[in-house]
């Protein structure tokens, strides 16, 4: 079982710190990173594939530095990138038996990976169309089948969610569920419903931090006795929102129905709330 | 002890030995802890499962994957290369050009050649691959290393058969043949990769084929100097020469350092 372990990973642009001193330890399972976009998400990846070099601290796979591992950490690599690449001029079952190829796969195990991860992602039928024919959402499920090629150890998803429809989006959640065992499989997003469920651990980054790291119930107590529920009139709705995060709005006849997210009670007959996931987002990255 | 009974007991001293070392594996054997061995065993076996088995392909292997999933069009391309190099040295040859022409003619097609050739390691910083390329198993190192190869050789060929065959007929022999043109090939190979180190993702075809013609445009200025093939002027080809190897060697490593940061394989 790998174990993926990051020591005050620093990555400085020009001008810019992207990730600042991230120290995590990644073990069996699915972690959600969630934050804004910039918060350093795609850098922090990007760095624990290998295509980034962090500027100061280590990343070690089962104790040993990743560049040092070099192709044999690869192999045990399935990324997607939030910039997914592909050759238009492939076809899908084309593009994933070069992909398999360049991740040595072997040749008698491919076609049959390659089907199942077809199948997999209800590209069957589409595998002798070329890739450019391709709507965005069939793009981001070829996008998976490849990182999943290679039944990879660690499995490494930059916003795969992105143009997906709700009923593709259940269905990925399924599949990553699904393969989650044994792997580590990192996400990241800022669409807070694709990890609610699956993630065991969440964690938030922002300005290249991560700020709170922990499961579901963890995270959850963050947000306690801040998120509240009010029934106000239009003008005192226009006020609460312009002054508080406000998750949830909307219209209940005459007046306005309000779920928002305050230090103290706000204002009297404002009644507390068990957060959601949503809620502690906002409190976390969007609550400033 | 009598002599006689000494001997008797050694001989059966000895015979026990022998006996004992037959036996040792049954006496001096340590008596096992069977469920501990059972659960080590067990311990084993489950790591033996959970242990994935990886193929490492052999290099030739790898060259193969890169050659077999080259485009139809890129074979093409660097077959019809290599042939329309054979029919412009036999047509040089039977019309007996001028040695001026000939030259520049050979320089300017050896130019479009050696684009045409780099075409191949553009294709992989092309449509946002080379982030994903470089976390493969194959990554995008040593791909470009493996294309450029193939450019290199494809290149070399044409350049050894324009100089084996026209350097011989021509005043400056062999080796000016060679100066002559490989600096304005090696020139514009630094041209072009200099221009697909700066830029990323976005070296489109079009500007691929913009300083494609640039590159055979310039070829021709030494044909426009009339006595830029003279002998007196070889050493400003030599010197022309190694500079453009050593600006060459700085975009090949600058290439390969882009690769190595990472920063510039990522759109955003």
């Amino acid at each position: 079982m790998p174990e993926l372990k990051l020591d005050r990973v620093t990555k400085r642009f020009k001008n810019k710190t992207a990730v600042k001193e991230v120290t995590i330890c990644l073990q069996e399972g699915v972690y959600g990173f969630l934050g804004a976009n910039g918060a350093g998400k795609t850098t922090l990846l990007r760095m624990l594939c290998g295509v980034l070099k962090p500027t100061s601290g280590e990343i070690r796979c089962n104790g040993i530095e990743i560049g040092k591992l070099d192709g044999e950490y690869r192999q045990m690599l399935g990324y997607l990138p939030q910039n997914f690449g592909y050759y238009p001029d492939f076809t899908a079952g084309r593009y994933l038996e070069y992909l398999a190829a360049c991740k040595a796969v072997p040749k008698e195990q491919a076609k049959e990976k390659i089907q199942e991860m077809l199948w997999l992602t209800g590209l069957e039928s589409e595998q002798n169309v070329k890739i450019k024919a391709f709507s965005g959402g069939m793009v981001r499920r070829l996008g998976i089948a490849q990182a999943l090629l290679n039944d990879p150890e660690i499995l490494i998803l930059d916003e795969p969610t992105s143009g997906l429809d709700p009923k593709e989006r259940i269905r990925f959640r399924n599949i990553i569920s699904a393969l989650s065992k044994g792997r580590i499989v990192i996400l990241s997003t800022h669409i807070v419903s694709d990890v609610e469920f699956i993630a065991g651990e969440l964690l938030f980054m922002k300005q290249g931090k991560i700020i709170v790291q922990g499961d579901m119930e963890t995270v959850g107590r963050c947000a306690e006795g801040k998120v509240w529920e009010y029934l106000a009139d239009p003008e005192e709705a226009m006020r609460l929102n312009a002054a508080f995060a406000v998750s949830n709005l909307r219209n209940e006849g005459e007046q306005v129905h309000l779920r928002f997210i305050a230090e103290e009670c706000p204002c009297k007959g404002a009644l507390s709330v068990p957060p959601g996931l949503e809620d502690v987002y906002l409190y976390l990255i969007g609550h400033e | 002890m009598k002599k006689g009974e000494k001997e008797e007991k050694g001989k059966m001293d000895r015979r026990i030995g022998r006996e004992d070392l037959e036996n040792t594996e049954i006496i001096w054997r340590f008596p096992l802890n069977e469920q501990k061995k059972e659960e080590n065993l067990k311990t084993i076996r489950q790591a033996v499962l959970h242990k994935r088995i990886r193929k490492f392909p052999s290099f030739w292997e790898i060259v193969w994957c890169q050659m077999h999933f080259q485009s139809w069009r890129h074979w093409i391309v660097q077959g019809g290369v290599l042939l329309t190099a054979f029919l412009f040295t036999y047509m040089l040859q039977k019309r007996k050009f001028g040695e001026n022409d000939s030259l520049a003619a050979c320089s300017v097609f050896l130019v479009f050649a050696g684009n045409f050739c780099l075409n191949g390691v553009a294709r992989l910083f092309s449509r946002n691959m080379a982030e994903l390329e470089q976390t493969l198993y194959l990554n995008l190192k040593q791909m470009v290393c493996i294309r450029m190869v193939e450019a290199g050789l494809v290149d070399l060929g044409i350049l050894a058969l324009f100089v084996g065959t026209m350097g011989r007929g021509l005043e400056s022999g062999l080796w000016g043949s060679l100066f002559y043109m490989s600096v304005p090939f090696l020139w514009s190979a630094v041209l072009y990769l200099h221009m697909l180190r700066i830029s990323r993702s976005r070296f489109s075809v079009f500007w691929q084929f913009a300083v494609g013609m640039l590159c055979g445009v310039m070829s021709f200025f030494p044909a426009c100097i009339a006595q830029a093939y003279e002998p007196k002027y070889m050493q400003i080809w030599q010197s022309l020469c190694i500079i453009g190897v050593l600006l060459l060697v700085v975009e090949v490593s600058g290439i390969f350092g882009n690769i190595e940061r990472g920063d510039n394989l990522c759109l955003s």
